[in-house]
């Protein structure tokens, strides 16, 4: 056994002088000793090792691909984030936090038209006036960018026209703030006013100036963004339906809400390089729009992350004010800072999109799901944002977790005069998710059956593939309903409690990173990329480009590397904030940086191991296959006593090389259809959640308070259970806004009514139920140690599950979001002049009776129960392809089973007629064959 | 959101202040009296309606009084308990203010005199200008009113107190000073149209305390306050009633949030009384006739249909203790 280690390598040497002290660098420690704070080896955890590899951790799903890296260290243990500390004690750096020596204030000049040309700027008293260091405007930016690379319509500054009330026009510089909101007041800009378009409705319609022109592919003149049409299935199986539900739905759009506005600082060093700070969650595209706006190559401009205050898919875009705090500081010499008001923060927007959802679903006489039909007409607001993709999500993401016998979906995007729509938590699923779970409470009621048993027994298996050709993998979808349903007590409380107390079933189904990066080919260029390095000191330095918004990801990422090397968390050290020391990563979205850079730092850290055990091998004389890794020492797996220190192997790893270094990537399988638009929704794994919310209605006012949820969310393998259940009542916070409370309200000039965090109504503390989080591991074969997402997804359900409540509590389906006591007080006043009551509290909750479909359905529940399980743990392993529930065979093509099988991308003329409201584009004609606009 | 410049004036005496304040209009110099703060700052913030001067009255001796009878204007609302003597009437209504941590520093004169409130007006500067102003901070553009367009002679922005419409029906009076002596005048008479006026305060006036008649402690009551967030939001409608115990014939009841002025409703109740008091009808009557009698405009979160129907559920609640 080894005599300990020293700090340092190198000649044994005397470790005490002459006098007696100690020399430093040279003492020993007892074995292990290396590193860490702790001086002995801790015993192996067996608990947090997987019963596969010997441990005891229970894996009713079955084994998982990286269970022989596992060491017991920190995967699985519910853990404080590992930046934890420097936030609650205030040391953290937010974006306003950054003070650079000599820098200025940038402000900037906003529209206060919601549509006009710009006729002309006058800069010349700003320019005058003391105090001032550079102005710019449209002129300074002539190049386009936008998030994603189809759609780049947004600029620096305004260049021609203003399209929202709040859209940049020029910025200033100046030595304070109060000079440079002085500067602001002396802008002369001329515009010509143009008619604005705020109704979605009428953005489908033709304008004598359509907000953008996209030449050739614009959509005759209307303000069109994108259309999708998509059909699956066999459509024939919806006419003879024994249940329907129809509902159209109005959701008002929402923000983020985050604490930390934007802000940004921009310094041009002496060297000509960019240097700028922000609170990004997706830095690299911030990167790239800076080199095109800027006109500089990527490899001079390094763009700093901050902490970040709180993103959901709201710092998720490059910014117009980004740009303009480099064009100020490089105009200036000087470093500029720009923070936004809160004001700002919702002209800036980038929420969920204001929606016109209409669900139409059947079921035949089994209960089966033979159709959805939906319809999505969204807001886009001034820019495309993400608005492309979002297109695509409010359909495809409704395609699972159920076993559908047809899909049929159009959607429409349209600009109007409003801050830009994008990306928020739950990216497109959202809406429709709600619009479709309340539809199946509506079928189960029309069929006199548990809307619970109506999911479980149309749900789609583990390893199986849905109707639009997603691959899901791992699925808790069954166990996450019956963890629910127990927990609730849901049986004896569901259509049984008094009027106005009520309980509601939603489920969820999202992607667990976006399987397309949309910059690069998959096939050619990694997801995620992770460097690391162990250097003499034995602390891991870990390199990634993931931007750790306060979900966690820089803790996620040590710990997969502290699981994989068993060190402990304190001697993983994560540096995420530099473009100039990061590998390109495409940031924090689509729910996809525990999924992929957890892939990739394992895989790094497996290099590492590797080289570990290899210099153990040659120390101990024992193959790597005996070895086993335990905190901070190699030994013996028949003798522990023979071993070797984590550092004494790692110095013997050293010896030609230096410091070792490893880099782990992740590239997602080739997967999904063929299709147009077969990239949108496709992911390496999906999450699955369903909820229960209770709610006490005040049948006077229409007051709602949510007062319990139950919310299981299978995320495959929690990584660290604290951040899950972190994730799900954060989750449920945000769902709960949404659906109670939040709405970007526009007035009827269009503008803005509610930009402040008093009059847009996120819920507090108070008014927060009690939530019950419930994990559920289906051990994802993909995911690291099993892992999926658990930050999006579990917003899903609570929205419909709330809206079912609602109808449980009062006996009134309510379909405009979100439901404020006003418009549920109107729902009431409805529900009375139909029961011919004159007091509310007359009103009577509905009550409901199983039919003759109630035992069958449990039945097939059941059954499909053995089969799940089965499939999960990979015992049976026979194709399971959407249809099968339906009769077919899933080894044959379904087109040549069904004679009406159809997979379209674009509708037959005869649909034409038919088409919901945003299908209503699909009338329309794009420029290059209408002969315009080449 | 950086604040224009102004200088804070912090006198220590009541006549102090009134001197200042004296100096201040004689100079022509423009100036807003501040408590808590609570209301003022975030306008200043806006730069809505800004004056070079501010007078603090957080100095000023003897005006944090708090007894049954007597509560000076630098009250805290969050001293306004039970504890401390305070009506509980007014307890109830002060506990719903806002959040804890504006109640900590909100004062009871500066909730009494709150700055009227309306989704036009309570905006950031650049916001307004989008609007291109209202009537209330027309930026010297003589701007219509942008919830009852095409006029700008009346402002019609809301009161949205919630202890002005307790102090009314326990008949409280309201003491105010000012350079020109000062006047006691009853809490109903203190309100004045419009959303401008908003109070009988001449410049240089402030309130300085308000006092409650010896039969207060003889009555029991009722607040009800409708608001989207229980935590922190303004009122978007309050009901408050009081009656001395087993006499219906002394009720009283008094709305805030649902104009630009909070009021009591004499004839409403006297109607119902005329006919006889009839428990569950009366109170019926009561609430249909007391909503009948507001009209709330479209300037806060919740629509003005809504905030009446209300009325009725409100009024109903706040009485409901003369049925038991």
């Amino acid at each position: 056994m080894s005599g300990g280690y020293r700090q340092q390598p190198g000649g044994a040497g005397k470790v005490t002088r002459k006098d007696g002290k100690r020399v430093a660098g040279k003492q020993a420690f007892p074995p292990p000793g290396s590193g860490g704070s702790n001086p002995t080896m801790a015993p192996r955890d067996l608990d947090f090792i997987p019963e596969m590899v010997g441990g005891k951790e229970a894996q009713p799903a079955g084994a998982h691909v990286h269970d022989r890296a596992r060491t017991g260290t920190s995967v699985g243990k519910p853990t404080a984030l590992v930046d934890s500390n420097a936030k609650v004690t205030g040391q953290a750096w937010y974006g306003d936090d950054v003070r650079l020596a000599n820098e200025v204030i940038g402000k900037i000049l906003r529209s206060p038209h919601h549509y006009a040309k710009i006729k002309s700027i006058d800069t010349s008293k700003v320019e005058a006036l003391p105090g001032v260091l550079a102005v710019a405007t449209g002129a300074d930016s002539p190049h386009q960018f936008g998030v994603l690379p189809v759609t780049k319509d947004e600029h620096a500054m305004a260049v021609e026209k203003v399209r929202h009330v709040g859209d940049l026009v020029a910025c200033v510089a100046a030595v304070d703030e109060a000079t440079a909101m002085e500067a602001l007041n002396l802008f002369e800009v001329e515009y010509e006013v143009l008619e604005p378009v705020f109704d979605p409705k009428k953005g489908l319609e033709d304008a004598d100036e359509p907000i953008h022109w996209r030449g050739k592919y614009h959509l005759a003149r209307t303000n069109v963004q994108k259309r999708v049409f998509q059909e699956f299935g066999d459509r024939s199986l919806v006419e003879t339906p024994l249940a329907s539900s129809h509902g159209k739905w109005n959701m008002a759009g929402v923000h983020h809400g985050f604490t930390e506005p934007h802000a940004v600082v921009a310094h041009w060093d002496p060297n000509g390089r960019l240097q700028l700070y922000t609170p990004q969650q997706v830095p690299h595209y911030t990167h790239r729009a800076l080199a095109t706006v800027l006109d500089v190559p990527m490899h001079q401009i390094n763009v700093i992350r901050t902490f970040v205050g709180g993103g959901f898919g709201g710092k998720s875009d490059p910014f117009p004010h980004e740009m303009c705090a480099a064009i100020l500081a490089r105009k200036s010499g000087r470093p500029v800072r720009i923070t936004f008001d809160r004001e700002e923060v919702y002209w800036i927007n980038r929420g969920r999109h204001p929606s016109h959802i209409e669900v139409k679903m059947t079921a035949d006489e089994e209960a089966r799901i033979s159709g959805f039909d939906i319809d999505a007409l969204i807001d886009g607001g001034g820019f495309a944002s993400f608005g492309h993709v979002t297109s695509y999500y409010n359909g495809v993401l409704a395609t699972a977790p159920y076993e559908l016998g047809s899909f049929h979906y159009t959607g429409a995007r349209v600009w109007t005069n409003k801050p830009a729509s994008g990306a928020m938590r739950g990216h497109g699923a959202v809406n429709t998710r709600c619009a479709v779970e309340v539809g199946l409470d509506e079928m189960s009621e029309q069929m006199k059956v548990d809307p619970i048993d109506l999911r479980l027994a149309n749900l789609l298996p583990p390893h199986s593939r849905t109707i639009s050709g997603f691959r899901i993998t791992s699925n808790g979808m069954r166990e996450a309903l019956e963890k629910v349903r127990e927990g609730s007590d849901w049986d004896s409380k569901f259509r049984q409690m008094p009027l106005g107390k009520g309980i509601g079933i939603g489920c969820g189904f999202f992607i667990s990173g976006s399987g397309l990066p949309i910059h690069w080919d998959p096939n050619r260029f990694p997801h995620a990329t992770v460097h690391m390095q162990v250097d003499m000191d034995g602390g891991v330095t870990v390199h990634t480009g993931a931007a750790d918004i306060g979900q966690g990801s820089t803790t996620a990422v040590a710990q997969v590397v502290s699981e994989v090397l068993a060190l402990p968390l304190e001697m993983i050290h994560v540096r995420s904030h530099e473009s100039d020391t990061s590998p390109v990563d495409l940031g924090s979205y689509s729910s996809r940086v525990t999924f992929m850079n957890a892939n990739a730092a394992i895989r790094a850290a497996l290099e590492i191991r590797e080289q570990l055990l290899n210099a153990a091998w040659e120390i101990l004389g024992y193959h790597p296959n005996n070895l086993v890794l335990n905190d901070r020492r190699i030994y013996y797996k028949h003798d522990p006593a023979i071993g070797v220190s984590y550092l004494k192997a790692l110095h013997k790893a050293q010896e030609d090389k230096g410091a070792l270094i490893a880099s782990g990537a992740y590239r997602s399988p080739p997967m999904g259809g063929v299709h147009k638009g077969a990239a949108a929704g496709l992911a390496p794994a999906y999450s699955f959640s369903a909820y229960v919310a209770e709610v006490d209605v005040d049948v006077e006012t229409g007051m709602i308070k949510c007062t319990n949820v139950w919310a299981a969310h299978d995320c495959g393998k929690a990584l660290n259970p604290l951040a899950v259940k972190g994730q799900i009542i954060g989750s449920c916070h945000m769902g709960l806004g949404q659906v109670l409370s939040e709405k970007m309200v526009y007035g009827r000039t269009g503008h803005l009514q509610n930009p402040n965090l008093l009059e847009y109504k996120i819920p507090s503390v108070h008014e927060m139920p009690h939530v019950e989080p419930i994990i559920i591991e289906s051990c994802d074969p993909e995911g690291p140690f099993g892992a999926k997402e658990a930050g999006e997804g579990p917003l899903l359900p609570i929205l419909p599950a709330v809206v079912n409540a609602v109808y449980d509590a009062i006996g009134i389906r309510l379909r405009d979001l979100p439901l404020t006591p006003d418009v549920v007080f109107k729902g009431i006043e409805k529900g009375m002049k139909a029961a011919g009551v004159d007091d509310p509290l007359d009103l009577t909750s509905p009550r409901v009776e199983h039919g003759a479909l109630q035992p069958l359905l449990v039945k097939r529940a059941a059954e499909h129960k053995v089969r799940d399980r089965a499939r999960q743990r990979s015992e049976d392993t026979d194709p399971y392809v959407n249809g099968v529930l339906f009769g077919f065979d899933p080894n044959l093509p379904l087109e040549d089973q069904v004679e009406g099988w159809r997979t379209a991308t674009e509708p037959d003329p005869e649909q034409l007629a038919e088409l919901g409201l945003a299908g209503k584009a699909w009338l329309k004609k794009e420029q290059r064959h209408m002969g315009g606009d080449e | 959101m950086l604040m224009p410049p102004f200088t804070l004036h912090h006198p220590t005496t009541v006549d102090e202040a009134c001197e200042l304040a004296a100096k201040l209009m004689a100079a022509g110099e423009g100036f807003d009296w501040v408590a808590g703060g609570t209301d003022l700052v975030p306008n200043y913030k806006w730069h809505i309606n800004t004056k070079p001067h501010v007078i603090s009255l957080a100095k000023i001796q003897g005006t944090d009084t708090i007894s049954s009878n007597e509560l000076g204007c630098m009250v805290r609302l969050a001293d306004l308990t039970e504890e401390n003597g305070v009506h509980s009437v007014v307890v109830q209504a002060a506990s719903k203010v806002a959040s804890s941590l504006v109640r900590t520093n909100a004062t009871l004169g500066g909730n009494l005199c709150l700055d009227t409130r309306c989704f036009w007006y309570n905006q950031g500067e650049d916001w307004r200008r989008s609007i291109d102003w209202c009537h209330k901070a027309d930026c010297g553009t003589g701007a219509d009113c942008r919830v009852i367009p095409n006029q700008n002679t009346l402002c019609v922005a809301t009161y949205q107190g919630d202890i002005a419409p307790t102090l009314m029906v326990l008949g409280a009076s309201v003491h105010l000073i000012g350079p020109n002596g000062a006047r006691t005048l009853p809490i109903d008479s203190f309100y004045q149209l419009d959303g401008m006026k908003k109070n009988v305060l001449e410049e240089g006036e402030f309130l300085l305390k308000i006092t409650l008649p010896e039969d207060a402690n003889k009555r029991i009551g009722s607040y009800q306050k409708l608001r989207v967030r229980d935590s922190w939001d303004f009122p978007e409608a309050g009901v408050a009633a009081s009656w001395i115990e087993g006499d219906p014939t002394s009720l009283v009841v008094a709305t805030t949030a649902l104009e630009s002025i909070p009021r009591t409703h004499p004839e409403e109740v006297a109607s119902v009384l005329e006919a006889g008091w009839d428990g569950n009808a009366s109170v019926k009557a009561l609430s249909t006739a007391v909503q009948k009698s507001v009209k709330p405009v479209n300037n806060t979160a919740l629509p003005p249909r809504y905030r009446r129907s209300m009325v009725r559920v409100l009024t109903k609640r706040a009485v409901q203790g003369l049925l038991e």
